[in-house]
């Protein structure tokens, strides 16, 4: 048997994504065993959660996932609601959609540019940038923050979307499409690029399946499964959207999806935006000092579609003001460990290629 | 009457033998500064550019326009603690950058430039056969590379200089037939088929446009040789952290940053030399130096998009593409020059 170098990628390495370290044993260039190793990012996320209020939770959650911080607290908030037995006023739920939709655009444009960076494309990484600071203006517009927004509270949002920000909003999503196919036509029309994609890191519809598989990954290997589909949440079943589906399930179709789903948010935004109720934007029953006197009882479960997969979030209440148990579902965690099968016999090349192609967010794997 | 003569001339009175040594001595110097300019001009060049491309500002603090940037740069290079792997091979790691800029700069003074205003001939050595040594010279700065990356006892350094051996195997062999084919055409025009600057002074048309497969060739085979983007398996920053270069910091790894820079600036003009016509146009006695560098600079700035907008090839790919469609144009490209050769000979 030959003898197989063994190879550390991360957690200091330029191009892992986070704090991912892959303990790699290498037979000259192709990659025979991958082993990831995690928890360089743990925060106990969910320990914390069970030792305060229902509504202190949502920074925790805040940074499970920084870049796509608004589904996080939509998954949080789904199960807290539910929990509590609150109900959310119309409006709240429409900009809860509108935030979470631009969230998700903004979090699948770090990929495409962190994409770009993995496979040595530095140039559109920027111009992926550019359209995020965008949508995080908006951010900064309606919650005061860029990253760590902590926007939504429970039974509604932190404050009302004003017109000012739907005006930017609708520019937003008027500049957006022609920007975004610019960025597309940098990767799709270059040979390289599709080279490099095409035909690698191939999971097949019942690998994705067995593995536990979620979100874009998934539904580029040929499953159409989107929980604001399957399980509408919100306002979901009140919007049209397609579900982008690809059955190839290599890199390139991964890449795909994920552009496409970015024009399917924007169709969402554009009908939230004029969809927009009038009314109140938060519950008078979880009111500010109100909200930390909340007590729930029972347990719940609730999913949501956040950038990267099935979100799910289990609360327990024992009817006392802390949730007695919080655990999150995490997408990515699930996603990543398909790695060590698809960059198995694939070069060292490709197992970058298709390390960054899961979208990996380390906060959120790590919790 | 070439810059050397004019030197030799200034020193007379120390006589003969001492008056070109020290002529040698001074062109050198003069040389190297040269060299060192353009580097950083083209330094600042690539900075800005790029910049300009990723809606970026680009250098603007250090010196009007950041003009100075890239000397506060190279001093804080110079400047910070060289910090070495305790388990190397000595003599290799510290050589190694060294083999690499020598091969460059000597690299830079075998090809002509032409000449320019009163100072006449720019070109530094004469030799009749610098074509060869040229190649010769360029050919040193990859066992460089292979050095550093085995000699720093790294996994990834190795696995660096293992990519950079199968690289330059497949891209120097097309490279070397497409020259080949330019020395057989040459061959028929003059009688030192080998020498530099006759090749460029013979063409009438540029070769590039009578060996198109040929400029095709040897413009990947410099790209290639300069390891940006499409080809930087060698030192691919998002695979193997800095390939053979990890281990090296402060001034020896200024010199494999100078190595790469100075490679691609080498590179282009050889390509403009070859195939472009290089310093012949009109009043090319006067401005020859001039034209050099305008085509230079333009195969640079291409060189530069190149850079930007591409991604990694992979290496087995590259492998591929050397050996199944470099080498295979390269022959068709011979047996075209041949024809070419006939036609020129009856």
């Amino acid at each position: 048997m030959a003898e197989w170098t063994e190879v550390n990628f991360g957690p200091q390495h330029p191009s892992m994504h986070g704090v991912l370290r892959l303990r790699v044993k290498l037979d000259g260039e192709i990659v025979k065993e991958v082993e990831p190793i995690i928890g360089y990012l743990h925060r106990n996320a969910e320990k914390i959660g069970e030792l305060q209020f229902y509504c202190d939770n949502m920074i925790y959650f805040d940074r499970m996932d920084y870049v796509a911080a608004m589904n996080m607290e939509v998954g949080y908030l789904e199960a807290a609601e539910k929990l509590l037995d609150i109900e959310v006023p119309e409006r709240a739920q429409w900009i809860r959609v509108m935030m979470a939709e631009l969230n998700r655009i903004a979090s699948h444009l770090v990929w495409l540019g962190a994409f770009g960076l993995d496979l040595g494309m530095l140039t559109p990484f920027f111009y992926c940038f550019k359209e995020r600071e965008k949508i995080l203006k908006i951010f900064t517009e309606v919650s005061g923050s860029r990253q760590q927004l902590n926007y939504m509270s429970i039974g509604g949002v932190y404050q009302d979307v004003t017109d000012e920000a739907l005006d930017h909003i609708r520019t937003f999503i008027k500049e957006f499409p022609k920007e975004l196919n610019k960025i597309e036509s940098l990767f799709v029309k270059n040979d390289v690029f599709i080279s490099r994609t095409k035909g690698i890191g191939v999971l097949s519809k019942e690998m994705a399946i067995d593995y536990g598989v979620t979100g874009p990954m998934l539904r580029a290997s040929g499953v159409e499964y989107d929980v604001r589909k399957a399980q509408p949440y919100l306002v979901y079943d009140k919007v049209n959207f397609d579900i982008p589906v690809s059955f190839k399930g290599d890199n390139l179709a991964r890449f795909l999806v994920r552009v496409e789903e970015m024009r399917q948010s924007i169709k969402i935004i554009d009908q939230t935006v004029q969809k927009l109720p009038a009314g109140p934007y938060f519950n008078q029953k979880a009111k500010k000092p109100l909200m930390i006197r909340l007590r729930g009882q029972g347990e719940v479960y609730a999913r949501t579609e956040s950038p990267k997969g099935e979100f799910g979030v289990y609360l327990i209440g024992d009817g006392s003001l802390r949730p007695y148990r919080v655990r999150v579902r995490s997408p990515t965690f699930k996603n990543l460990s398909v790695l060590p099968a698809l960059a198995k016999d694939q070069m060292i090349a490709d197992l970058i290629s298709i390390g960054g192609s899961i979208d990996l967010v380390f906060g959120e794997v790590d919790r | 009457m070439n810059i050397l003569t004019r030197l030799q001339l200034f020193f007379q009175i120390t006589g003969h033998y001492a008056s070109y040594f020290l002529a040698y001595i001074f062109e050198t110097i003069f040389f190297l500064i040269f060299v060192v300019i353009a580097l950083i001009a083209m330094i600042y060049i690539f900075r800005k550019y790029m910049a300009r491309l990723q809606l970026r500002i680009g250098p603007n603090r250090v010196g009007k326009f950041g003009l100075l940037q890239l000397i506060a740069d190279a001093l804080k290079l110079v400047g910070k603690e060289s910090i070495i792997p305790k388990l190397r091979d000595d003599f290799a790691y510290k050589a190694a950058p060294y083999i690499v800029f020598i091969g460059l700069v000597v690299g830079f003074v075998l090809i002509p430039y032409g000449s320019f205003y009163w100072i006449g001939s720019l070109t530094i050595t004469h030799s009749n056969v610098s074509l060869i040594l040229f190649f010769g010279a360029i050919a040193m700065m990859p066992i460089g590379e292979v050095l550093a990356g085995i000699s720093s006892h790294n996994k990834y350094a190795v696995i660096g200089a293992f990519r950079g051996i199968a690289k330059d195997v497949s891209f120097e062999v097309p490279m070397m037939i497409s020259a080949v084919a330019l020395v057989m055409m040459d061959s028929a025009l003059s009688r030192t088929p080998l020498n530099f600057e006759t090749l460029v002074s013979t063409q009438f048309i540029p070769f590039g446009i009578l060996q198109p497969l040929g400029l095709f060739v040897f413009m990947v085979a410099m790209i290639a040789r300069s390891s940006y983007t499409p080809f930087d398996l060698a030192e691919s920053d998002s695979e193997i952290v800095s390939g053979y270069s990890t281990e090296y910091s402060g001034m020896r790894f200024g010199l494999f940053y100078m190595g790469m820079f100075g490679s691609i600036f080498l590179g282009s003009l050889v390509v403009s030399l070859l195939y472009l016509g290089g310093f012949n146009g009109p009043y090319s006695s006067y401005a020859g130096f001039v034209y050099l560098l305008i085509k230079g600079l333009i195969l640079v700035l291409i060189s530069f998009l190149i850079w930007l907008s591409m991604p990694r090839i992979r290496v087995d790919r590259f492998i591929n593409f050397g050996w199944k469609i470099l080498l295979p144009i390269s022959i068709i490209n011979l047996i075209w020059a041949g024809f070419l050769t006939l036609g020129v000979i009856s």
